[in-house]
This record gives structure tokens, C-alpha cells and sequence, in this order.
């Protein structure tokens, strides 16, 4: 099918059924649908110590180029491999633990490209697309932000 | 004038989320960041971090691009979405 991109940038919630059921929606001739759901832990995964307890993850973005990122990369995950639908749902404002975070979903002919495809998108999303985490224990008023890792840069040298 | 915007812990450090900034005398982001620096001494110390990242238009940039009136630039910490 002709390459259709959807991309949203909300604070409110979704939900992955919906989202699914919007890629397979009178599409019949993708055979494979991929997706990729990132939801919040209810910890911090400290790199030296003890881990932290997290109530909150709070989500600031940047209007505009946020869209606008996650747009670039679903056109270069498309000009990599013959996809068909691709949606990705981005959320920010506060959080609970468990709640989801982001949504990544690609149908293609070709299994192998739409999960290549998910998993390049949030690879690239994670160290391009302009969001920033900040992690409240319960009750906090102050929050810490989450340090980028650079696991994530070193990510994207396998594409 | 360049429309200039702060982002998570850089916006906490000036507690300052956006400004314009006056474009004659600056060519490229570099030479804006300097300007900025020069606010003070909390503008110096969070501007002087090498993790600093760029925005020219809402495009992902680097220190070295030109910029002109009417430009938006945006100055971040890395990003730490997904």
C-alpha cells in the first residue's frame, strides 16, 4: 500500500488495540505489523548504587519540532525498507508508573523490515526527538532529570 | 530579532524558558551562545556545558550554523524521550 505516516504528540493516554486495529484498518496487503510499546517503570535503574523509586515521570517536549522529528524518522525508517503504515504516538505532561509512553507501529509485506523498522525509530527517537524526562520519588516536589546514556548514541551505530 | 527557547534542566538552571535576542552583530549560534553567556554568570556556567544541543528552525543544528532575524534557535541537554 502507499507509505501513510501518522504521528501524534499528546498528553493523553492510549491505547494499543486502537492503535493496531488503525494499522490493519482495509489494509490487506501488509502482511506483517510490528509495534513497540514503551511504558514507565516504576524505578531508576541508578548506574553506580542503589536504584530509586519513581511515582512520577513528568515529559517536556518541544512543540513543533517534536512532530516534526518523529516525522523525519518515520521518512527515513520508509526510505529504508517497503513500509506501509507507520504510526508513532509520543506523550508528554506527567505520568504514572505503568502508564504508556510511547507507541511505535509499522506494517510492511516483510516481517523483517517492519520489525527493523520499529526498532530503528525508537533507536532513533531516543537520541534525536526533542523530549526530556524527569523522574519524582512519591511525594517529591523536586524532581531529577533523567542523564541521556551513551548507550543510546552508541544505538544508532548499527543502522 | 532571533527567537531563542530553553529546554528542561537548561531552562530550570536560568529559569528562563525563552527570549529574543537581538540579531544584528551575531552570524552563527556560536556567536548567539557567547552573547548569552555573557548575561551572567549562571548563563555562562549552564551555556559551557559540551553536552549543550542546538536547534536552528526546529531542525537538530550545529554551533557553526548561520543564523539570521527572524530565526528560532533552541538550546537543550541531550534528549531522553522514548
Amino acid at each position: 500500500m502507499p507509505l501513510e505516516i501518522s504521528i501524534s504528540v499528546q498528553a493523553e493516554g492510549f491505547d494499543p488495540g486502537v492503535e493496531y486495529r488503525l494499522l490493519r484498518s482495509e489494509n490487506y496487503v501488509d502482511g506483517a505489523t510490528a509495534m513497540f510499546v514503551g511504558n514507565v517503570r516504576d524505578f531508576s535503574p541508578a548506574e553506580s548504587g542503589e536504584q530509586q523509586s519513581v511515582a512520577v515521570l513528568e515529559l517536556e517536549h518541544y512543540p513543533g519540532m517534536a512532530e516534526s522529528a518523529l516525522t523525519d524518522i518515520a521518512r527515513q525508517a520508509a526510505q529504508r525498507w517497503p513500509l506501509g503504515r507507520v504510526r508513532i504516538v509520543h506523550r508528554y505532561g506527567p505520568l504514572s508508573a505503568g502508564d504508556e509512553i510511547v507507541f511505535v507501529g509499522a506494517t510492511s509485506a516483510h516481517r523483517q523490515a517492519a520489525l527493523d523498522a520499529c526498532a530503528f525509530i525508537m533507536d532513533f527517537l531516543k537520541s534525536r526527538a526533542p523530549f526530556w524526562k524527569k523522574e519524582f520519588a512519591k511525594g517529591a516536589e523536586k524532581g531529577d532529570w533523567v542523564q541521556a546514556r551513551n548507550s543510546d548514541e552508541e544505538a544508532l551505530k548499527k543502522w | 530579532m532571533i527567537n531563542v527557547l530553553f529546554f528542561a534542566s537548561l531552562r530550570e538552571q536560568l529559569g528562563c524558558e525563552g527570549l529574543q535576542a537581538e540579531a544584528s552583530g551575531i552570524t552563527d549560534i556560536a556567536g548567539l551562545r557567547t552573547s548569552l553567556a555573557a548575561k551572567g554568570s549562571e548563563w555562562q556556567a549552564a551555556l559551557a556545558s559540551d553536552q549543550l544541543q542546538v536547534a536552528l528552525n526546529q531542525k537538530l543544528s550545529s554551533m557553526e550554523a548561520a543564523v539570521k532575524d527572524g530565526d528560532e534557535v533552541a538550546f537543550f541537554p541531550p534528549v531522553t524521550g522514548g
